[in-house]
């Protein structure tokens, strides 16, 4: 790649080369690119060219004024001392001073030089810019000092002066304002005794008469006594000194900003292979860049990235484990005590610090790349205030989001990680310490209902579909249905009624049905009803059927409540005008409930009522305390599952009771992809996705 | 403070073109401008580069003589009036008024006498302590105004504040707003898509179309020698009916030569460089005169007749089948399905160039 | 709306009372006169309603007078007599750890939500007013993560569990369940969140730049106090989830010490040697009065929470 014979900002605008030494070389590139002249020839200019490079008048006179630049910036820094921080009035000022004296001195020595370099006239039109702003702010931040300053001596003064008279002054315009409004907060008792204004109107008065009187106390304060006036003015004052300055300087460095980004860059590099070859130390890149805090910052990330991550995957610092390694081998030869569990999840955690510390490096590389690829394109790379700028303009959602980003990626996706690659292995009561990789033996025992494990696979996965469809469905008819009865017009006592009905939501369900289990358990309560009406003692939880129709309806009992509320919130919200227009429009009640108001209830919860549908996909709580999944029928469920075990307390079972981790892991994953694609449909379909 | 805007152009990030460009535009001391346009034209990004809310791509603005292309908007001097009003609902209408200068450490008895007097210049000092939900939309229209007039800016910026008010209490408004224009005397800017409110209340209109100025006047500039085809169909109610058609020999006639017309003489001046071009002629509904002309009829089929009292409004169709609008005064009898003859006020007529849509005369 | 309503009574009670034939009274109501078939459907509307609000009273009722049964020994049943007594509140604070595990739900309910209010409310905000590079897919992950169950990872809990600890010593399986429950948390909560302040204008966040806030001003003095009622929400729910999980606490906590009112309270009745029914009832009626207060006083708003937290909205 060769030189252009321009060189560009950001918005594409062209600027002509002020570097003589390249003009020349860009304009043979450009005649080579055309094919004009004797490519040999050609070439061969271009080569002399660089061979002579330091002999090129250009390029000597460019490195006299650089080592004159250089003198003269020393001289300059020297100065520095002489501006101390006691002769003026504040740090601030002694700044300015010393900078509006940089300012006269670069605007003097980069005057002549403007034509040679863009960098020299960036100095100089820099030093222009500070010149005009400089003393206009000085001299008002020398005002804002002044003024502080006669502030502090009146405040001083003032407080001497003898304070009852003040505090007499004050007690007695607070009492007249106490009065006034008294006086008015009886007009309007009276008010509302009469019944002339509502309670909440009373009530919105009466907050604004408090609301006012200590208004007018503070501001009665503020004119009545001295002190607090002057020390009012000064807290004013002391703002300003302290933001003025900030925001002028803001400004003043924003307007430098704007003639950096229309002053071009021109460099010597054709390629950007700085980038490439720093790409694995981030911070070399923007050090070479003369980005002093990027590098600074990158350089911290470098730490991180060599100091704990790469460590941590090569084993170091592992608690147990050994790293990536680990996830492979899964502790396959190493001592009794070494467990594949945790080489695994360290395996994992590795490579999600590895996967971070890829992240790090690529986004220093693309950093340096594009400032690269823009120097040479012309565009001035960013310093550190423009830097700053766009990090406090499009970071934020980035900084604010990363707490939340590592919370979900350690929490939740470091254990999914886990439970998946755990699927694939042979993690069961034989091998808890050491498992290997297994491939894809586990979803073969599933699907085939094989094994200690697989085996009741197929019949669980289908009494949770029963249940899920049956005590769902059941649970919303017997809301829906109860919500319109109560909601008719002439059904009295409405609020008794939806009170009762909330009852089963509103106590915590772990209770109802550790309490339900209580009364179904022989010698209970409902046992014993059950008993007198059969004639007969029977234990619910020793029959398979039994225990799932009472479940179900349980699940009715709890989850109808749930209904209910929400119904009733959507019919109290249907306008009474559909109604009338169905009425005029000749439909009969049972017409307007089938018509209007099962399609529009349903329309306006039905994503909730999908959600009902799997929570009891996965409503552990209820089987595991009703019979802890029993009762057990090893004939048809093995030794494990009882006959009204979910999936859900079947993965408990295996995973926590009975330690076939791996099959446990199958099945979670089985049902997560389930869940996912249940939800994936209901969502991709969704108005509320779409409109983001 | 006068506001001068040079070249100023904006580009939103991932989008190809310019949203608007070429901004030149100088506005006056105590000036009432009103930023007028149709809707997607870019008069509420300009509005929001001069408030300092959207940055600007190219180009300079100058509050007096002072650039301020990147000063922040707290430091602009200035103050905004939403079209939402955009007032914080969990602040009391004086902490709504009192905000700004609370931000700044503003001393309370400054803060105090401030809210004070805008809230009684306003009327609103009897609901200082309510909060806005409870108060009723004309009544949040003025609170905005407070919070804008507390701040005492140096410039006073609009974005549609009347568009969520009823049309009754619309018109009230409009006159209260030029009442406190002339009492505050502050630069105003307006953005509206409304005419009436930009031909009422402006002292100088700048009309947006497709991110470029149009045309910048006064009111009766707007309607009196429309800049191109666009404004003089954006400006007027009835909007002016234009015809196109061809200039020759001194004549302009139109497409199916059912229009024929001589301009007056320093037209014709105007119309010289255009002799055999396409052009379009403009005339505003008022400038049809009643019967037969020097040049001949216009034969028009009277299809609707509006009455609005002191004149009479006619949509009509002419013999080659285009529509025109015609008033008349109001006591001429006029009936649907009636043919009646009409000529054109040579002095009022409007030609614009064909190509480019420009004004000729 | 209240008078038609007395008009109607009155005429129900009439037609009841005395069989009068309807047209010699002013009929005032609005609606149709009771038909013979409403009135027979009203009866029956009511037989069911009664009946199942004694469906759900019946069981309660138990549960209250259980607790209160002195004559109750470790079992609870129908035929014993009733005698008040206090005895089983007695027992449940002196021979079991309920004031530890109420100690300890209080600790994890309110951690959880604090540390969920923290982190939701900064995602929460930028979600809905920044546009940001992998914004729409990070959204679309946030989705589908909070339809996986939580305990897809219960075999890892442990392990991470124990790796973390042995780093930083005072990590307890309290605080990891907190951290899993906020975790979990953050997706939905955000995209609720998101939701809420997407429908506040954002005229007011230019409106308090021009009044000379900064970004994070604009967030704390005025996007944060509008949003106060949806953050209560989110808070008050983070807050009940602890008090109704029974799985999670299970799993992971193993000293009874550390346990959960869910977890501690079946320790109760699961196991045949320490039965103690009417115990658990007393355990069960404390812990349940305060949340069925505050869920029958706050019905409206955790409801509208959860509506609007639904997607299709």
């Amino acid at each position: 790649m060769g030189y252009r014979l321009h060189v560009y900002d950001e918005l594409n605008r062209p600027y002509e080369r002020k570097n003589l030494y390249l003009r020349e070389l860009a304009e043979i590139d450009e005649a080579l690119a055309e094919k004009r002249g004797d490519a040999a020839e050609l070439k061969a200019r271009r080569h002399e060219l660089i061979k002579q490079k330091k002999d090129h008048p250009y390029i000597q006179k460019l490195a006299a004024a650089k080592a004159a630049e250089q003198q003269k910036l020393k001289e300059i820094r020297a100065k520095k001392q002489s501006f101390k921080a006691t002769d003026y009035h504040s740090k601030t000022l002694a700044r300015w001073a010393y900078e509006l004296y940089e300012a006269k001195e670069h605007e003097k020595f980069y005057k002549p030089l403007r034509e040679l370099s863009y960098d020299f006239e960036l100095a100089y039109l820099a030093a222009t810019t500070k010149l005009s702003r400089l003393p206009a702010m000085i001299a008002h931040q020398e005002d804002l000092e002044v003024q502080k300053e006669a502030l502090e001596e009146a405040l001083a003064k003032a407080k001497k002066e003898p304070r009852e008279p003040i505090a007499q002054a004050i007690a007695k315009r607070i009492e007249e304002l106490k009065a006034t409004s008294e006086a008015e907060r009886k007009k309007i008792k009276e008010l509302h005794r009469t019944r002339q204004i509502s309670t909440k109107a009373y009530k919105n008065k009466l907050g604004q008469i408090k609301r006012a009187e200590s208004e007018e106390v503070s501001t009665a304060k503020s004119t009545l006594d001295p002190v607090f006036r002057l020390s009012d003015q000064l807290k004013n004052i002391r703002h300003h000194i302290k933001t003025d300055p900030q925001a002028k300087e803001r400004v003043l460095q924003s307007d430098i900003s704007d003639i950096r980004r229309r002053s071009p860059v021109e460099t010597e590099l054709t390629s950007p292979w700085r980038a490439y070859v720093t790409a694995p130390l981030p911070g070399l890149g923007q050090l070479l860049n003369k980005q002093y805090y990027k590098a600074a910052f990158f350089f911290l990330l470098s730490l991180l990235v060599y100091g704990i991550n790469i460590p941590y995957v090569f084993g170091k610092h592992n608690y147990r484990g050994d790293g990536l390694a680990g996830l492979i081998g899964l502790a396959a030869g190493k001592s009794r005590v070494d467990r594949s569990i945790i080489f695994m999840i360290e395996g994992i955690l590795a490579l999600f610090l590895l996967i971070f510390a890829i992240v790090i490096l690529y986004l220093s590389f693309r950093d340096v790349l594009k400032v690269e690829r823009d120097k040479i394109k012309g565009v001035r790379p960013y310093n550190y205030f423009e830097t700053k700028k766009l990090i406090s303009r499009k970071g934020f959602p980035y900084i604010v989001s990363l707490p939340a980003l590592v919370l979900i990626v350690f929490i939740v996706m470091v254990p999914i990680m886990s439970t998946i690659l755990i699927s694939f292995t042979n993690y069961d009561p034989q091998h808890q310490s050491k498992f290997v990789w297994t491939g894809i033996a586990n979803y073969k025992e599933i699907f085939l209902g094989r094994g200690v494990a697989g085996g009741p696979f197929w019949h669980i996965l289908g009494w949770t579909l029963l249940w899920t469809a049956g005590a769902t469905t059941l649970a919303i008819a017997v809301g829906f249905f109860l919500s319109l009865l109560v909601h008719q017009d002439r059904v009295r006592g409405k609020k008794i009624f939806r009170t009762i009905y909330l009852l089963p939501w509103a106590v915590p369900a772990f209770i109802t049905i550790m309490m339900f289990s209580i009364m179904f358990s022989p010698g209970g309560p409902l046992a014993d009803i059950l008993e007198s009406i059969l004639g007969y003692p029977f234990n619910v939880k020793n029959s398979t059927s039994a225990t799932r129709v009472v479940l179900i309806l349980l699940q009715t009992w709890l989850g109808s409540a749930y209904v209910f509320m929400l119904s009733t919130g959507v019919l109290q919200g249907i306008s009474s005008d559909l109604y009338e227009a169905a009425h005029i429009d000749g439909a009969s009640p049972f017409q307007q409930v089938t018509k209007i108001t099962i399609p529009l209830v349903l329309y306006r919860t039905a994503p909730l009522l999908i959600g009902q549908y799997t929570f009891n996909f996965n409503n552990f709580s209820i089987i595991h305390l009703f019979n802890g999944g029993g009762p057990f029928n090893p004939a048809k469920y093995g030794n494990i599952a009882g006959s009204s075990d979910l999936l859900i307390s079947y993965i408990y079972k295996l995973t926590i009771v009975k330690n076939y981790q791996a099959i446990g892991a199958a099945i979670t994953i089985v049902v997560s992809l389930f869940l996912l694609l249940f939800t994936w449909i209901g969502y991709k379909n969704s108005k509320a996705f779409k409109e983001n | 403070m006068e506001i001068k805007l040079v070249n100023v152009g904006k580009k939103y990030e991932g989008r190809e073109n310019f949203t608007i460009r070429h901004i030149n535009l100088e506005i006056d001391d105590k000036d009432f401008c009103v930023i007028l346009g149709p809707s997607g034209c870019g008069k509420s990004t300009l509005l929001r580069m001069i408030a300092g809310l959207n940055s600007i791509t190219e180009g300079e603005m100058y509050f007096g003589d002072r650039l301020i292309n990147k000063v922040e908007p707290k430091d602009r001097d200035i103050a905004m009036v939403f079209q939402s009003y955009a007032l914080y609902p969990h602040m009391t209408v004086y902490d709504n008024m009192a905000f700004s200068l609370a931000m700044r450490k503003e001393r309370k008895e400054v803060i105090h006498e401030r809210v004070m007097e805008a809230a009684e210049i306003l009327q609103i000092t009897d609901y200082l302590y309510s909060r806005p939900s409870d108060i009723s939309g004309g009544q949040r229209q003025r609170v905005a105004l407070g919070r804008a007039m507390v701040r005492k800016p140096s410039v006073f910026l609009m974005d549609e504040p009347l568009s969520n008010l009823d049309a009754k209490l619309r018109e009230h408004m409009r006159v209260e707003l030029v009442r406190l224009h002339k009492s505050l005397n502050t630069t105003s800017i307006y953005v509206t898509h409304d005419q009436t409110e930009a031909m009422t209340m402006a002292t100088r209109i700048v009309l947006l179309n497709d991110g470029q100025i149009q045309q910048v006047g006064k009111p009766e500039e707007f309607y009196n020698r429309p800049a191109n085809l666009f404004v003089a169909g954006f400006i007027g109610s009835p909007t002016m009916n234009t015809f196109s058609g061809h200039y020759r020999n001194g004549k302009f006639i139109s497409e199916n030569e059912n229009i024929i017309v001589t301009p007056n003489a320093e037209d014709q001046a105007a119309l010289a460089p255009f002799e055999g071009k396409a052009v379009h002629l403009g005339i505003r509904s008022e400038r049809f005169l009643s019967g037969e002309g020097d040049d001949g009829k216009i034969k028009a089929n009277v299809e609707v007749v509006e009455m609005l009292g002191k004149e009479k409004l006619l949509y009509c169709k002419l013999s080659d089948g285009s529509e025109c609008t015609i008033s008349q005064p109001g006591y001429f009898e006029y009936a649907p399905d009636e043919i009646h003859n009409f000529h054109l006020d040579k002095d009022g007529l409007h030609f614009f160039d064909s190509e480019s849509s420009e004004r000729i005369n | 709306m209240t008078d038609n309503k007395r008009n109607t009574e009155q005429a129900v009670a009439k037609i009841q009372r005395k069989k009068l034939s309807r047209k010699e009274k002013l009929y005032l109501s609005d609606k149709p006169p009771l038909t013979t078939t409403g009135l027979i459907l009203l009866i029956i509307s009511y037989a069911i309603l009664i009946a199942w609000a004694i469906i759900i009273l019946w069981p309660l009722y138990q549960m209250t007078t259980a607790a209160l049964n002195g004559s109750l020994g470790r079992y609870i049943s129908l035929g014993s007599t009733f005698t008040f007594s206090l005895k089983h509140f007695k027992t449940l604070f002196n021979e079991t750890h309920f004031l530890l595990w109420t100690k300890n739900t209080l600790f994890i309910a309110i951690s959880t939500a604090l540390l969920t209010l923290v982190v939701v409310s900064f995602t929460g905000y930028a979600y809905s007013r920044y546009r940001f590079k992998g914004r729409k897919a990070s959204l679309m992950a946030i989705m589908l993560i909070q339809t996986i169950p939580a305990f897809a990872g219960i075999t890892a809990y442990y392990t991470i569990h124990s790796i973390v600890a042995s780093l930083v010593p005072g990590f307890s399986r309290q605080i990891w369940l907190i951290m899993i429950y906020a975790a979990g948390g953050i997706a939905g909560n955000t995209f609720i969140l998101k939701g809420y302040i997407d429908g506040i204008s954002s005229e007011l966040d230019d409106a308090a730049r021009i009044d000379g806030c900064s970004n994070f001003q604009v967030y704390r003095l005025i996007i944060m106090p509008i949003a106060r009622p949806m953050l209560a929400i989110i808070a008050l729910w983070s807050f009940i989830g602890p008090f109704l999980d029974f799985l999670l606490p299970k799993i992971l906590l193993t000293d009874p010490k550390q346990y959960t009112l869910a977890t501690g309270l079946f320790t109760l009745i699961s196991d045949m040697r320490h039965m103690q029914q009417p115990v658990f009832a007393a355990g069960g009626l404390l812990t349940a009065v305060p949340i069925i207060i505050l869920f029958i006083s706050l019905q409206k708003q955790l409801v509208s929470g959860l509506a609007k937290g639904s997607v299709k909205g």
